[in-house]
């Protein structure tokens, strides 16, 4: 078999026609969407290794086997973590909890409370029909045809998300969380969230992806998601995205957004779970005045495997841009870093910033950080950095000499590392993910 | 009458750092009660005995013995020596960012109780001991030495003397780097933390810090050796002459 055909039958092997032909149930603009998705995934090559952002992962280990998808025991999984997850949200200081079962099943608590205040968090099925004008105005805006493979692949597949309308004017003190569950062994699902917040209103929303296959023995799973948030003028987004799923799942996730003049968004981004997850974070800032925040935190543990992006573009002068993403690794996990800050060329008097930090608890973890600049006028301040080594045996020996043990040296080092990150969050939040924090430096 | 034990002794010490030995056969002997000051020039190997007789892994002992109150430091890691009561105040101590003032105690104080012992009691006893050395109480809040001027870092370094009440204190340097208001006080948290049961080994370049914690010996080290000993007048006289008078002296005797 020549080389030639053999391309050739991997390209059809992840032919999508099938799983996209159920989807047609929407508005002709959609339907015309996820063709067009379809279409593009299907033109658009794999990613060659060695190109621009694909130096670390193979972009096959994010093509699934279409035979072996079962999805059998999806629903049975689900119906304890809607049970979990419900009764929880009752009990923390959360103001709606959106669910998404696989993308397949999207159930909404607590958004009758808002809706005098014309709050808007519906599925994306069911806001297609009821705020039409709204959907169709911002769906594919931000991560559309042109943005990739991948991004095509959710385009065209996803079966339905979660979408969050917020008026202007309005301010809502409690978050909001989004809770996704991926199916297990042998599944795979295309998450999909829209969040629009109107001008100069306040909005906090913890978007989290759980589940997922937790034995690669019976089978992976896969997950490709995409969220799109417009902040519009002088609103203010804080957006916490965390990812804690199972051991065995492998994991796509584009994260765009947009925000206008005098705008402001706090993106958080925690990533603990997942066998191999890329991921690509990026804000552009339009108006003067926007300013966008991003802190990362990664902590790898046995032979976890991370690729991370994250992009500022400054679209618009007196914007400013800051960048903070610190990665711990230990056992033999790995990580890649690509930070782009790209300054236009009349965007003037900017300010960007970008420190990447990694701790490598062991030998045998891997850390990569590679800083791209991209600026076209010399108006502008802008740093970046990085430090990727093992933690200062001279901290620990401070921290040995006072009596504290060595292993006790190492998680006391480590959660103040992490620390700065922590104290951002909501409270409940904040213990949860010192308690993931914790776990992960168990036996250290 | 029963022989006194010595506290704190070690003998014939030698310590490397990369390859180089730093420190060539030292011994002391400091009973309960007892201050004692170790002075010389930059470079004499002063810090690099205090790290090592701590347990410091970039300092190596390759020859000698170290006792505290008849326990081997040398078959024990850095903390188990601090648990067992030495303790050093460090010359340049390092920024934990992320880890408060507070918390940071909590746990060292935490490592010397039973495991369910009844911590309430901690946040008085910070309180009081910050108030003796002029400390704000935010700073309790504040990440360790993150940001910290020189003085600041030193009078926490004395704090945490106070919290953990060591039997026996290695003081490098601890006068470096202080105004003399910030001199006194220091030098007066450390007076309150001595008495007739504990040592205190003062490490210092300067006779200053001597006129405020006063010392019952002083030892000379020059070139990882105590080149002479004397009592407190040797201070002064140090002052006076500088280390140049000791170096001629010990020259002298070489000649003889």
């Amino acid at each position: 078999m020549s080389v030639e055909q053999l391309k050739d039958k991997s390209e059809t092997d992840y032919n999508i026609e099938e799983l996209a032909e159920e989807l047609t149930n929407g508005p002709d603009w959609l339907t015309d969407q996820r063709r067009n998705s379809q279409k593009v995934f299907n033109d658009t090559p794999v990613p060659r290794r060695g190109l621009h952002l694909w130096r670390y992962t193979d972009p096959y280990q994010f093509l699934f086997n279409r035979e072996k998808m079962t999805e059998t025991e999806v629903s049975a999984n689900h119906a304890s973590v809607e049970k979990t997850a419900v009764s929880q949200f009752k009990e923390n200081n959360t103001s709606c909890l959106a669910i998404d079962l696989s993308g397949r099943e999207i159930k909404i608590s607590g958004a009758e409370n808002f809706q005098k205040d014309g709050l808007v968090v519906s599925s994306l099925s069911r806001a297609v029909t009821s705020h039409p004008e709204l959907v169709e105005k911002y769906l594919y805006q931000l991560v559309g045809n042109k943005t990739g493979k991948f991004e095509a692949m959710n385009g065209a597949l996803w079966h339905d998300g979660v979408f969050i309308y917020l008026p202007d004017g309005k301010q809502l003190e409690k978050p909001l969380h989004i809770l996704h569950d991926a199916g297990r062994e042998n599944s795979s699902s295309f998450p999909r969230v829209l969040i629009v917040v109107g001008k100069n209103s306040e909005l906090t929303v913890i978007d989290e992806y759980s589940g997922g296959s937790t034995d690669s023995e019976k089978g992976i799973s896969y997950s490709n998601g995409v969220v799109e948030i417009f902040g519009e003028q002088d609103s203010r987004t804080r957006y916490v995205f965390l990812q804690r799923q199972a051991s065995a799942i492998k994991s796509y996730y584009t994260y765009r957004s947009q925000i206008e003049r005098g705008a402001s968004m706090l993106t958080i981004a925690l990533s603990f779970g997942g066998a191999l997850t890329k991921q690509n974070f990026g804000i552009t800032l339009n108006g003067p005045g926007a300013e966008s925040t991003i802190y990362g935190l990664l902590f790898g543990t046995d032979r976890q495997h991370f690729d991370n992006h994250t992009i500022h573009q400054h679209s618009a002068g007196q914007t400013r841009s800051d960048i903070k993403f610190k990665v711990v690794l230990r056992d033999k996990s790995v990580s890649a870093y690509t930070g782009l800050i790209r300054i236009e060329h009349d965007a003037k008097t900017c300010e960007a910033y970008q420190e990447n930090r990694n701790l490598l608890l062991n030998k045998g973890t891997r850390a990569e950080t590679i800083p791209e600049l991209e600026i076209l006028n010399e108006d502008v301040s802008c740093s970046h950095g990085a430090t990727i080594g093992p933690i200062d045996p001279d901290m620990v020996f401070y921290l040995t000499s006072r009596g504290l043990s060595k292993s006790e040296a190492v998680r006391t080092i480590v959660s103040g590392f992490v620390a700065d990150i922590l104290k951002l969050l909501p409270d409940d939040l904040k213990q949860r993910i010192s308690g993931f924090v914790e776990q992960r430096l168990e036996n250290i | 009458m029963t022989e006194r034990k010595p506290l704190f002794e070690f003998k014939n010490v030698h310590v490397k750092v990369d390859e180089t030995e730093v420190v060539n056969g030292v011994s002391l002997k400091i009973y309960p009660g007892e201050t004692h000051a170790i002075m010389g020039p930059n470079g004499s190997g002063k810090s690099s005995l205090a790290n090592a007789l701590m347990g410091n892994p970039s300092y190596t002992i390759t020859k000698g013995e170290v006792y505290l109150d008849g326990e081997n430091m040398l078959e024990m890691e850095p903390d188990k020596r601090s648990l067992a009561g030495l303790f050093l105040a460090f010359q340049y101590p390092l920024p934990i960012p992320g880890v408060t003032v507070a918390n940071f105690l909590r746990s060292a104080v935490k490592a010397r109780r039973a495991k369910d012992d009844d911590m309430s009691d901690f946040r008085k006893t910070l309180k009081a001991e910050m108030d003796g050395l002029s400390i704000d109480h935010p700073f309790a809040a504040r990440y360790l030495n993150d940001g910290f001027s020189g003085g600041e870092k030193k009078r926490i370094e004395i704090l945490q003397l106070a919290m953990l009440k060591p039997k026996m204190a290695l003081l490098d340097e601890t006068d470096s780097g202080l105004d003399i208001d910030a001199l006194k006080i220091v030098a007066q948290g450390i007076n309150r933390f001595h008495s007739d049961k504990n040592g205190i080994l003062l490490i210092t370049h300067y006779q200053r810090m001597l006129n405020y914690v006063k010392p019952d010996f002083v030892h000379v080290m020059m070139r990882g050796k105590f080149v002479k000993e004397g009592g407190p007048g040797l201070a002064m006289e140090l002052e006076e002459k500088g280390y140049e008078w000791v170096e001629q002296e010990t020259a002298q005797k070489v000649e003889v």
